[in-house]
């Protein structure tokens, strides 16, 4: 069922998505301060477009496959066999377009259409990674921790994952394929987080909990309920921080929180961060470098009184 | 699914019964009369079927999996949200129950535990949207919020071939007649554009060449959506003696 992997790049091709070049902007940058710290690179796809979600695939099954096989198929004119998404939901609707070209019917509509648009066609061969694994897979906990300079010492991290990091595993072949994590039990987060020092957050059960966020707009009560749990069970579990790997649960944390805080009440509110801004911090950033104030969250100031600057 | 129909069960073997002396009676020894269900209307999985990862319908084996893992029905706790349940309606072609959902089944966060879990590989996400889109295209359940924000979506990322956030947010909230107040939207808007995250309207990033490809794929979108309202032939009545 799941094909076989394809190899793997030196320097992979990137797709940031829609968000990191606008609301997830924090992401983006801290992201490159971690890879240039780490020595790894990327090559960012130039001209790329939104991949859809989860959105388009209600209103026409093709469009929502042609919209993320124009992106791999870009990746594979620059001579790329991988692709690094950032975001959860990048990653899903990539590796859906992926499992989706496999059918022949499909494939042949959607390169109709790519090639209609002006853009090459795509038959598959250009494997999805999220940047979580991309890091752990190519500088591990050990790089990670030689080049730590600001260790987050006391710090307690919740590490939450999101719901399409992994899944599923029919698209993502996570658990299966080298340079994937456990889809269950997802642990990569957890270990980059220790390695710079924090305390992490163990067994977090809203580790994969969904954050309500394919219904941010249009179904408020159950996506702030969702953003609810998840900073009630960091609480519970003690942390004085969230860690997020997806633009799409960052923004709808922040988004919902003064909802959160007026439903649910004040103790529940933490601040949010990208795990790509605390890996920085710890790296030797400042908080400004690492643009920690710029979440609505403000990490900055719980970071501050911690004796950051 | 229980089987209420009294009239199915052979009362008079729930009487007395003695085995070797033993005293055996009781419910466990109910016998169902043999039934032939011949009035299944299969529109409704023709229908699922012909979308996306659609056909993985046949493979459920209706173990409730999918009901288990579902974060609407178990973490938010909606226990009506029911994908087994949706499943099982489907094939049974009972659209008079799952016209009861109507309210439920949109509400479908996309989280895609069902489907990492499923034992028989039922692409259950899709299959619970191909249900919704069912019932919206005979015209048994109203456009939904989700419905509106798909479109809203699908309009803004065609315009420009990324999203434009901002203009996202304003376009559905004023479609859903919900107005956030302008000094909150001032507020939020100026601390985004200070810190960079704002890039909407005049300084919204775009995809160069992307005029050919928005008219080929808006074509499309309205070529499917035309073609997703079939006619369909009054059916039917479904005498509800499929359960």
């Amino acid at each position: 069922m799941i094909a076989a992997r394809a190899p793997i790049d030196a320097v992979p091709a990137y797709y940031p998505g829609c968000s990191l070049d606008g609301l997830g902007s924090p992401y983006e940058v801290s992201a490159r301060q971690v890879l240039a710290r780490l020595g790894l690179s990327v090559d960012r796809i130039v001209d790329f477009n939104c991949c859809g979600a989860t959105e388009v695939k209600s209103l026409s099954g093709d469009v929502a496959v042609a919209l993320p096989a124009r992106n791999l198929a870009l990746a594979q004119s620059m001579g790329r066999h991988q692709v690094v998404a950032a975001c959860n939901g990048c990653v899903y609707s990539l590796a859906r377009a992926n499992h989706a070209v496999n059918d022949r019917g499909t494939r042949q509509r959607v390169n109709e259409l790519l090639n209609r648009g002006g853009a090459p066609s795509y038959d598959g061969g250009v494997s999805v990674q999220h940047l979580l694994p991309f890091v752990y897979e190519r500088a591990g906990p050990d790089r990670v921790r030689a080049a730590v300079r600001h260790p987050l010492t006391g710090v307690t991290v919740a590490p939450y994952y999101g719901c399409l990091y992994t899944r599923p595993k029919s698209y993502t072949g996570a658990g299966k394929l080298p340079g994937t994590d456990n889809p269950e039990f997802p642990h990569f987060l957890d270990e980059l987080l220790a390695a710079c020092g924090a305390n992490v957050v163990r067994d977090f059960s809203a580790k994969t909990l969904c954050c309500g966020g394919g219904h941010a707009l249009s179904d408020l009560k159950v996506s702030v309920a969702f953003c609810a749990s998840i900073l009630d069970e960091a609480r519970r579990a003690g942390a004085d921080i969230v860690a997020t790997i997806c633009p799409l649960g960052q923004v709808n944390i922040e988004n919902h929180f003064e909802r959160v805080r007026d439903q649910y009440g004040e103790e529940l509110l933490r601040p949010v961060a990208y795990f790509t801004q605390l890996m920085s911090l710890a790296f030797g950033s400042t908080l400004r470098e690492a643009r920690l104030g710029n979440n609505f969250t403000r990490p900055d100031r719980f970071f501050r009184s911690r004796g950051y600057s | 699914m229980p089987i209420a129909e009294r009239s199915l069960v052979e009362v008079d073997r729930l009487e007395h019964l003695e085995l070797d002396g033993v005293d055996v009676s009781g419910d466990w020894n109910t016998f169902l009369k043999p039934r032939v269900v011949t009035d299944i209307d299969s529109r409704i999985v023709e229908w699922v079927k012909r979308q996306p990862f659609g056909e993985t319908i046949s493979q459920c084996w209706q173990c409730g999996t999918c009901t288990a893992s579902c974060c609407m029905h178990t973490d938010y706790g909606m226990p009506e949200f029911n994908p087994r349940r949706f499943i099982y309606l489907a094939q049974v072609g009972d659209e008079k129950e799952l016209r009861l959902h109507a309210e439920e089944i949109w509400r479908c966060i996309s989280c895609n535990k069902c489907v990492e879990r499923c034992p028989k590989g039922v692409k259950v996400e899709e299959v619970v949207h191909a249900i919704g889109s069912y019932l919206r295209a005979t015209g048994q359940a109203p456009e939904s919020p989700a419905d509106r924000f798909d479109r809203a979506f699908t309009d803004n990322l065609l315009r420009r071939g990324v999203l434009d956030e901002a203009a996202l947010f304003r376009a559905y909230e004023r479609g859903e007649g919900r107005t956030t107040p302008f000094r909150d939207l001032l507020r939020t808007g100026l601390r985004l554009f200070t810190s960079g995250r704002l890039r909407t309207g005049p300084l919204a990033n775009r995809t160069r060449g992307w005029r050919r490809m928005r008219s080929v794929l808006r074509a499309k979108l309205d070529a499917d959506e035309a073609g997703s309202t079939p006619a369909l032939p009054s059916k039917t009545p479904n005498t509800g003696g499929t359960r």
